[in-house]
């Protein structure tokens, strides 16, 4: 669709008054305005996906491993309980403070209960993972050849055609979840919005530039002015920068956060991240230099990777953890990445390397402050801890339990951690350690450990036990579960990297114009989530290597050539998604990962266009040798008259061998479905 | 050549035979163009008159159809003939050009004069001149004998300006003449060596070692919106452009194998890299070049131009819907020369062989065939030239009216599928048709231009 000229020089006539009237297109302006025209695009898609397993996102409230589950809590007596404390309570006849040695020595039998899970929020099927309705234009505003002004509006609404958790539905178990983001944790599933702590106790949208409700979307993956003139290019406002030549590893593709809501990494795998990455508001600068380079700079306001909010399809933060997004308290919001590229190619070679000063968007996550003041349960052991603790308060931590948890990591609330097993279940999930992940939460907090919650030596040839033990005691004095608050922070980082390419000269067919490319980036002082979730990150160099072959190849004179990928990726120091490898490896019964030295991860696709490429064939792998791997098949139809279909399968095997918590795909496993894509495009 | 009557076939033959020896035709064609800029002298009256050589059943302004094509169905490519005859094409004919001037740019027709004989092959089988040097303008070898030179010729200057921008409408139709899809698209060209017009003349400094700087970058609908392919030919003819693409997925530019030009760059078209100009390969990764034969043709190289629309769209007619051809003009050509050249460094190339039909007057081919790994009747290609001129209206290219080419039909024998571009003053994004301007290389036919003319 296309107005050009005239009528649109009227336009453009005010716009340019409106910018510079008394220019009059003298000098740098000249010709600024002298070839106006405007063009529309877009198009309109339904995507939809149907679930090929039972298996719910277990990350979420109603896919819960637990929720079937009836397991048997045995609180124990706290070895830092005081004698004084025991005899306020009345029960010195019974306990002898000499007794308690650690966390198994007194089981409080009486206090036994039994939970099922799904008793408090009952499992759900769904028959889809994700429906939406999704429209997305391009505008082209041309003032000139030189001088162009780009909106690229993306709008979703998904109908929620889903069988949701809602926590008013809990609202009245444990006086329900009052901690966190309101929007997020308190009510329906939010699909859409980025949340983030305003600093003044509330919360508040995390980008400026996206205007979401629960169920709609609204953004500009480009909002920008483009100036070019001769071999120089600059682009002001929000936008993309994609760098690099692997696809889906993101060694030197390091400029943009991805959004993980929508259909998180699982659409097309050969459209990559082009859905995915966060527009940042930035000023993009590029430059033909002489002898076949091309330098890319770019400053741009930090913008992180956004998650999926909690109970979403496609989540992978625990729901028992409320997240508390430090982007704008923490002024983050305030933060510039800025980074440079210099890329040549020379025929068959060709070389890039990348130098940038970033805010890493992923972040990293730490216990915090709950803030929110509820007691233990008023029955049964709680009654005796808040009692005990009434009689024997801490200085600086209340008078009561409640505000004591005020100031500790841990919320009184249904839909958290109901048993020692859930908690250890979870936390080998999310490569975290569980017996470490207790300690921090207790020794980073000292009203946590008024409450006489202790450390547990990690060393002790018991210490899964008697994390399990404490863990249970809380859990059964908070009437019901507990909820983990976690802060999420991000880091200033440095990354360089280097890539070479070569293009292949060979006689035999198959072996020649093979395209390779080796990618190297090293990222020294990294920081990463710590495994305990301690105040302080993890701070290690890391070095990331991919290895990309691209091969086009003809099988046979009917069919065009195939379109074949092949990469490997090497890290030493996190998985695929940022998380430290030396989380791998637990499991419900050991909460001390054994970790993995390095991840490596190996890609094969391939696309076969039909002749004519009405139909196109693809199919997409990841391979995680510690015993993953998704697969994803696709059709693509082009019947023309301007509609496009997609038709693809994820299959997603994270148990093919070993520890399931040793290899990145189990994370995902979930999630196998057929997927559909309709699209009408103007 | 295709079916040229027997009798003037004989004729024809005869007096080309002649002309080799020196002795035959009217004139030798090049002497005739270098004498006035004129044709008339060198060839018989009955081939410079579509009247005469139907002896009056078909004159200039008439309209070929179904019921009239088998008085010339010895003048059309055999596809063309039956698109007439039995899918509703219609071919108006106009009188045959006769002012040499009128079939090229000028300038490239002035060079072509001014250094004929100065061209050879290296041991390579580069085209140099005495001296060894890149080629500096014009067709290498008017006077062309062997096929070879007369791909070499064209394969060196595409559309015979030293930058163009075509600014391209595409349509792919359907079998039952349904158009299923619909492309705007610019394809960019410069030469970097045999430059006329764009200083510096005729080499670029630091480039001779390249033939061409080409792009190709689709701009609607939607779903190709970004797609751009850069192609920087080297002077060697053995070797392949490197090629590289900016796919808007990625949103980046990748590196392609450079050998890769048989593919349909998207969907529903039946073009590929390789049907560019009917040479749209590297000239020795084709071979076993060949002329098969001479003869009159009746094609479309004049009055190609719609200046009556604002953005010189053509109007359309025949097929099922009616919507399959492009309102064509043809005129009597006195003389094509048929070539044939295969594929020698393509393996699996679904082409076994291509026949192209070269204007003897400008050495531009006028028609091209390819036939399958079968050796059966694969694709189609025809289409219009034409002088920007006509009316009063002119669209210039500097001094002179603008020369080039205006619509093209690819049609898939086998699958019936056509494919119809019109070259357009303007597409989306303010892309318009512009030749020889400066500041064209910055702004199409670089990695940096690509990435900017991708999807953001």
């Amino acid at each position: 669709m296309q107005i050009t000229n005239r009528g649109m020089a009227v336009l453009a006539g005010w716009v340019a008054m409106a910018l510079h009237a008394p220019v009059q297109a003298q000098g740098f302006f000249s010709g600024m305005f002298d070839d106006v025209g405007v063009d529309f695009s877009g198009f309109i898609r339904a995507e939809g996906t149907y679930r090929t397993t039972s298996d719910e996102n277990p990350y979420n409230q109603q896919g819960n491993l637990f929720n079937d589950r009836t397991i048997q809590r045995t609180p124990y007596a706290p070895p830092n309980l005081t004698q004084t404390q025991i005899d306020n309570l009345g029960l010195g006849g019974l306990v002898n403070l000499g007794e308690v040695g650690t966390w198994n020595t007194i089981p409080l039998v009486i206090f036994n209960d039994e939970v099922r899970r799904g008793d408090i929020i009952r499992s759900q099927e769904n028959d889809t993972n994700y429906t939406v309705l999704r429209a997305e234009g391009e505008m082209n505003l041309r003032f000139s050849r030189n001088f162009r002004f780009v909106a690229k509006p993306r709008v979703l609404y998904d109908p929620g055609i889903y069988n949701d958790f809602d926590a008013r539905n809990v609202a009245n178990v444990q006086t329900g979840i009052s901690g966190g983001d309101p929007a997020l944790y308190q009510g329906e599933v939010n699909y859409f919005e980025y949340r983030v702590e305003d600093g003044n106790g509330g919360f508040t949208n995390g980008n400026p530039l996206e205007f979401s409700g629960r169920n709609y979307f609204v953004d500009f993956p480009a909002l920008l002015f483009e100036y070019t003139n001769g071999p120089m290019t600059l682009r002001l406002g929000n936008q993309q920068i994609a760098w690099g030549q692997a696809i889906f590893f993101r060694v030197l593709d390091v400029p943009n956060g991805l959004d993980l809501r929508r259909h998180s990494i699982l659409d097309r795998s050969l459209e990559e991240f082009s859905d995915k990455r966060v527009p940042m508001l930035s000023a993009r600068l590029t430059y033909q230099l002489p002898f076949s380079v091309i330098a890319d700079a770019y400053v741009g306001r930090f913008q992180p990777t956004v998650f999926g909010n909690p109970n979403t399809s496609f989540n992978v933060i625990p729901v028992q953890f409320t997240v508390r997004d430090m982007f704008k308290e923490g002024g983050f919001d305030d933060k510039y990445s800025y980074g440079l590229r210099l890329r040549a190619d020379y025929g068959s070679w060709g070389w890039q390397a990348i130098a940038v000063r970033r805010w890493n968007p992923d972040g990293t996550f730490r216990w915090t402050q709950t803030g929110v003041n509820q007691s233990l349960d008023g029955n049964g052991l709680g009654a005796v801890v808040n009692l005990a603790y009434a009689l024997n308060p801490r200085e600086g931590c209340g008078g009561t339990t409640g505000e004591a948890l005020a100031q500790s990591a841990f919320e009184v609330a249904p839909g958290g951690v109901y048993t020692a097993e859930e908690w250890f279940t979870y936390a080998a999930e999310v490569r975290l350690s569980g017996i470490e992940g207790l300690n921090a939460g207790i020794e980073d907090f000292p009203c946590a450990q008024a409450l006489t919650a202790s450390t547990i030596d990690p060393t002790d040839a018991d210490a899964q036990q008697q994390a399990e033990n404490q863990l249970d005691t809380f859990f059964v004095a908070a009437g019901g579960s507990l909820r983990g608050h976690i802060a999420r922070e991000y880091h200033q980082e440095n990354v360089f990297g280097l890539g070479l390419n070569y293009v292949t000269t060979s006689n035999i067919d198959f072996l020649n114009q093979i395209i390779i490319n080796l990618e190297v980036s090293y990222q020294p002082k990294r920081a990463f989530t710590d495994i305990a979730l301690r105040q302080d990150p993890l701070i290690q160099d890391e070095t990331t290597v991919a290895l990309i072959m691209d091969k086009w190849h003809r099988f046979t004179p009917g069919f065009p050539g195939t379109y074949m990928v092949f990469q490997a990726l090497w890290k030493n120091r996190s998985d695929l998604v940022g998380r430290h490898l030396s989380g791998y490896g637990a499991t419900p019964d050991n909460g001390l990962p054994p970790g993995i030295d390095n991840a490596t991860y190996l890609v094969f696709g391939f696309q076969q266009p039909l002749p004519n490429r009405i139909f196109d064939v693809e199919f997409a792998s990841l391979y995680d040798p510690q015993g993953g791997l998704f697969m994803q098949p696709m059709l693509r139809w082009n019947p023309g008259n301007n509609i496009g279909v997609e038709a693809f399968y994820n299959f997603i095997d994270g148990e093919l061998s070993g520890n399931p918590n040793d290899n990145l795909l189990s994370t995902l496993g979930f999630a196998d479905e057929i997927g559909l894509r309709v699209t009408y495009q103007f | 050549m295709a079916d040229i009557p027997s009798m003037r076939r004989r004729d024809f033959l005869a007096r080309t035979a002649g002309y080799a020896a020196g002795a035959g035709m009217l004139m030798p064609l090049w002497e005739a163009i270098g004498a006035n800029g004129e044709i008339n002298r060198a060839y018989p009256d009955e081939l410079l008159s579509i009247e005469a050589y139907t002896k009056g059943r078909i004159s200039p302004g008439d309209l070929i159809t179904a019921d009239n094509v088998e008085h010339v169905k010895d003048l059309l490519e055999p596809v063309t003939y039956e698109q007439v005859r039995e899918m509703g094409r219609q071919l108006r004919v106009a009188p045959t050009t006769t002012d040499i001037m009128r079939l090229s740019p000028w300038e490239y027709m002035e060079a072509t004069v001014r250094n004929r004989g100065r061209a050879r092959f290296d041991d390579k089988g580069n085209v140099v001149t005495e001296e060894g040097r890149p080629w500096i303008g014009g067709h290498p070898f008017p006077d062309a004998t062997k096929a070879v030179e007369l791909f070499a010729g064209l394969t060196m200057s595409w559309g015979r300006h030293d930058a163009s921008v075509y600014a391209i409408r595409q349509y792919s139709l359907s079998p039952e003449g349904q158009v299923q899809y619909q492309y705007d698209l610019g394809w960019a060209e410069l030469a970097p060596v045999g430059r006329l017009v764009l200083e510096p003349t005729p080499y670029w400094d630091g480039h001779e070692d390249f033939l061409r700087y080409q792009s190709v970058f689709f701009l609607s609908p939607r779903s190709e919106r970004g797609t751009s392919f850069l192609n920087i030919w080297p002077y060697d003819q053995n070797a392949f452009p490197d090629l590289y693409g900016y796919l808007p997925h990625f949103r980046r530019i990748r590196q392609f194998p450079t050998n890769q030009r048989f593919e349909p760059l998207v969907p529903g078209s039946t073009l590929y890299l390789s049907d560019a100009w009917a040479a749209g390969d590297p000239l020795h990764t084709w071979g076993n070049y060949r002329i098969v034969g001479r003869g009159p043709m009746l094609a479309g190289v004049s009055n190609g131009w719609n200046p009556d629309h604002p953005n010189w769209e053509h109007g359309t007619h025949g097929g099922p819907e009616g919507n399959t051809f492009w309102n064509s003009t043809v005129e009597l050509v006195p003389e094509a020369i048929l070539t044939e050249a295969e594929p020698v460094a393509f393996t699996r190339a679904p082409v076994s062989k291509k026949r192209v039909w070269f204007d003897a007057r400008n050495m531009m081919p006028i028609g091209m065939v390819t036939y399958d790994r079968k050796g059966e009747l694969f694709r189609s290609f025809d289409g219009n030239y034409s002088l920007y001129e006509s009316g009063g209206k002119a669209f210039m290219d500097g001094d002179h009216p603008y020369w080039s080419w205006t619509h093209v039909h690819a049609f898939d024998v086998q699958t019936r599928r056509m494919t119809r571009l019109e070259q357009v003053r303007e597409i989306s994004d303010g892309v318009t048709t512009r030749v020889n301007e400066p500041g064209m290389y910055e702004q199409y036919l670089t990695r940096n231009a690509i990435l900017r003319m991708g999807r953001i």
